[in-house]
């Protein structure tokens, strides 16, 4: 079956569904591809906030805050490597961005004064993030599911992205897997935005959700559209030992400490100044640390320790910390430190995409998460991923309001063909007999990539982890499944998300060997320095021909100067 | 920790079956396995076909809610060895929850039994087919009226009307609420617990302008008036949203007007 819609949007979080009330707003005819129920997508889960210069809470002697210092620090926290137009776009949009949000229905925490709350968060010069308790996801989430309910805006619900269609250079479309019925669409539109968030799943110990797989990169990249500064991988400091379920920055930004085995707030010798509220590179390195030099408990994990302010703050500042806590590590943050550890967090890199959010291919755009435009460099400020998703979702909505209206349908031939070798590979995947074990070569890719391409990265390790990456997409073709169903077949999704998985997984190993150089969330024993002659600039992977090429563009600066990186 | 390799009960079925039917696997535990956990495990090392929804794993999302040991949770939020520690199972109301044409038995010392959500039409194995929930969650018409046109800034609320408004915003629409509630078992038309509680945090919102009409929506025999105060609503609530008080004092609302 084809569907035809003037824009087809794939991903329902909050950069999917911000773009799609903006495409219906504009009188056009735009449609949400989902793997998930949109409410399922993993911005529902973002805790601590979203960061807007309101300025409703002064900074230190009474300062008020401006979109000039948000972008500062957003440049700093980035360790240089953003572009600073578009961070700049970015920081001036934010006030209006968090209000459209009010505006819609959202439920912000609110001051006495009965304006938008903000709160300290890492790597802020001022008490700068909005938030809604410690569930700003949820809600913000919510208010934008509502307006699509209230404006019928059609999601194709439980939809797996298969392929991108490229046509005589130009994306006029995608395939998408039925996952209840198994069967392939065809989806025909005069523009494709990828809203399709991160790739944290290719790490083992990582607070995304378990459906972050980066289908939209990594189908980006095999359609020819390039990625962007892959090797930037972050690494929050406090995820809940065992699952790795985030504890938001929000619960330092409220005053929680970190403490080592020795009972010692360890971050004082760190960062003398920020102390706990560092950027998140920073305190994860430092854990990193204290944990390789045996100041940390067997199993390796540290103490966040929020006891001290006291039952009332932290049933109404962090409620869903305290039931994170109980309900995953049976402690009660009121009367016991809560053991954390740093793991996967973010893909500050993903499709290289311009000001508008095109990519190299006309007709494909990308925004939020699965994007790289940068406003996070080489490093993301807390509270900045949040508003980078509505933000992006509404402008990039608006260039391709601008840009369709010169494009018309054209043929449905490629998509049909599309959808015949789609249909084709499955049978193929679903017919195999006997083979490896799909959920053997996950592991393998997950421990992998944790080992060398983790927290510390060395030359060495990172190779001999790129063989092994390489070795298992070279099992993909011989594995094979017990389920040869076509109706609701998860072992087939799984499959295909691994197939992505593997490829963005050489992409960041690439990116990051062919960095000799530390800089934000990438740091190499190797080579401790950051070198910005050699390495003030953007790395670009692209495929062809099955191979991966590494390239460079430079860096947009402007407004700021470079300066070391000091908390 | 547990001394025996703990089992999982599975309700299996797909269209191709006549019956529906249970598969008991043995799993190998580890400290703090979930119910999610444990069937992941299933699906990785014995039967990649059992199917159940999963996506944020640290139950915020609402998306893996099923019915284990006979009380609608979410799997991600359940560990397994709490489960079998709690000899006796807490129970709701409707004790014969059940997806089974007959009692369906197990042993809560070693087993857990796991179920799709009741009251909704099973497509496969856990998963079941919400189109109907959401049906009902759309007719009370779920997006937000503003009083007056926007204002520059934000519109101003007092903190106290927004931890009011909180209790009912962080439903996540799991669905366990719908599944545990006796009436909606009863009468499918009831639009349930779910529904009336996100028409309850519009009608409270300060923000809307003053008026009955959110309180009218619900004012419909399947709407606040089918509810019979069992409360397995709140019971069973992974995120302690009460809808029984949501629909008590809409209900008192009508009444004072009437």
């Amino acid at each position: 079956m084809i569907h035809h819609h003037d824009v087809i949007i794939i991903g329902g979080g909050l950069t999917g569904l911000r773009a799609a009330l903006q495409i219906k707003d504009a009188g056009l005819d735009g449609a949400v591809i989902s793997k998930v129920h949109p409410l399922r997508s993993h911005s529902v889960a973002a805790q601590g906030g979203m960061n807007a210069s309101l300025g409703n809470v002064e900074g230190e002697g009474g300062v008020k805050d401006s979109w000039k210092n948000h972008a500062y620090d957003t440049v700093k926290g980035s360790d240089y490597l953003a572009d600073q137009d578009a961070v700049e776009l970015m920081c001036r949009e934010a006030p209006r961005t968090v209000i459209e949000l009010e505006h819609m229905g959202t439920v912000w925490s609110r001051l006495e004064n009965g304006k938008i709350a903000q709160r300290p968060f890492g790597g802020a010069g001022f008490p700068r993030t909005c938030y809604a308790a410690d569930r700003t996801g949820h809600n913000a989430l919510h208010t934008l599911y509502e307006n699509m309910v209230g404006r019928e805006i059609p999601v194709y619900e439980e939809f797996y992205l298969t392929s991108l269609v490229i046509d005589e250079g130009r994306c006029v479309g995608c395939t998408a897997l039925d996952i209840m019925t198994g069967e392939v669409h065809g989806f025909q539109a005069r523009a494709v935005l990828l809203a399709t968030g991160g790739f944290g799943r290719i790490y083992d110990r990582s607070t995304n959700a378990l459906i972050n797989t980066g289908e939209g990169a990594s189908l980006a990249l095999e359609a020819g559209a390039q990625l962007k500064d892959m090797e930037f991988v972050q690494f929050h400091p406090t995820t809940l030992y065992g699952t790795n379920i985030l504890i938001t920055e929000g619960a330092r930004g409220e005053g929680g400490i970190l403490l080592n085995k020795d009972g010692k707030r360890f971050m004082e010798g760190y960062a003398p100044r920020t102390r706990d509220l560092a950027a998140r590179d920073v305190i994860s390195r430092a854990m990193g640390q204290e944990i390789a030099e045996g100041r940390a408990y067997p199993g390796g994990y540290l103490y966040l320790d929020l006891r001290h302010l006291g039952p009332d703050k932290i049933r109404e500042r962090l409620p869903g910390i305290r039931q994170i806590a109980m309900d995953f590590a049976g402690v009660d943050p009121i009367e016991e430190k809560i053991p954390v550890q740093p793991g996967q967090h973010y893909s500050m890199g993903g499709v290289d995409v311009g000001m508008g959010g095109a990519t190299s291919i006309p007709g494909l755009y990308a925004a939020g998460e699965c994007a790289c435009i940068s406003v996070h460099g080489a490093n993301r400020l807390g509270g900045n991923s949040l508003l980078e998703t509505v933000v992006f979702g509404r402008l990039v909505a608006d260039k391709i309001i601008e840009d369709v209206s010169s494009i018309n349908f054209t043929e449905e031939g490629p998509i049909k063909t599309a959808m015949i070798n789609m249909d084709i590979k499955i049978g193929d995947i679903l017919g195999r007999e006997e083979g490896e074990n799909l959920f053997q070569i996950r592991e393998a890719m997950t421990r992998t990539m944790s080992q060398g391409f983790g927290i510390l990265r060395e030359k060495q390790e990172m190779q001999e982890s790129l063989q092994e990456i390489k070795k298992l997409q070279k099992q993909l073709p011989r594995v094979s499944l017990q389920n040869s169903k076509r109706e609701l077949n998860q072992a087939l999704v799984r499959f295909l998300e691994l197939e992505g998985m593997l490829l963005l997984s050489e992409a960041v190993a690439r990116s990051a060997i062919a960095r000799e150089e530390s800089r934000g969330s990438h740091f190499r024993t190797d080579y401790p320095e950051r070198d910005d002659v050699k390495f003030l600039k953007h790395t670009l992977i692209d495929l062809k021909d099955d191979e991966m090429r590494v390239s460079y563009k430079p860096v947009k600066l402007g407004m700021f100067e470079l300066e070391e990186r000091v908390y | 920790m547990i001394k025996v390799n703990p089992k999982i009960k599975v309700y299996r079925f797909n269209h191709e079956m006549e019956f529906p039917h249970y598969d008991t696997f043995e799993v190998e535990p580890h400290p703090g396995m979930t119910v999610l956990g444990a069937l992941f495990q299933i699906q990785e090392k014995y039967d990649d076909s059992l199917a159940f929804r999963y996506s944020c794993r640290g139950a915020v999302c609402g998306t893996c809610a099923m019915l284990i040991n006979k009380v609608p949770r979410l799997a991600c939020r359940s560990q397994v060895e709490d489960l079998l520690k709690d000899k006796v199972p807490e129970t709701v109301t409707d004790e014969d929850i059940s997806r089974a044409d007959e009692d369906i038995s197990w042993n809560p010392e070693e087993e857990v039994l796991v179920e799709p959500l009741p009251h909704l039409p099973v497509i496969r194995d856990l998963v079941v087919d919400m189109d109907l929930f959401f049906q009902y969650y759309r007719l009370v018409e779920p997006t937000f009226r503003p009083a007056g046109p926007d204002p520059e800034k934000e519109r101003l609320m007092d903190p106290g009307a927004v931890k009011e408004l909180g209790v009912y915003a962080n439903c996540i629409l799991c669905g366990a609420c719908h599944a545990a509630c006796p009436v909606v078992g009863e009468n499918p038309e009831y639009l349930g617990p779910a529904a009336l509680a996100k028409l309850y945090r519009f009608y409270i919102d300060p923000r809307e302008e003053e008026g009955d009409s959110r309180l009218e929506k619900g004012d419909i025999l399947n709407g606040w008036w089918a509810c019979e105060s069992y409360g397995d609503c709140y019971r069973v609530c992974p995120r302690n949203v009460p809808p029984i008080v949501a629909i008590r004092q809409a209900i008192n609302q009508l009444n004072k007007r009437k």
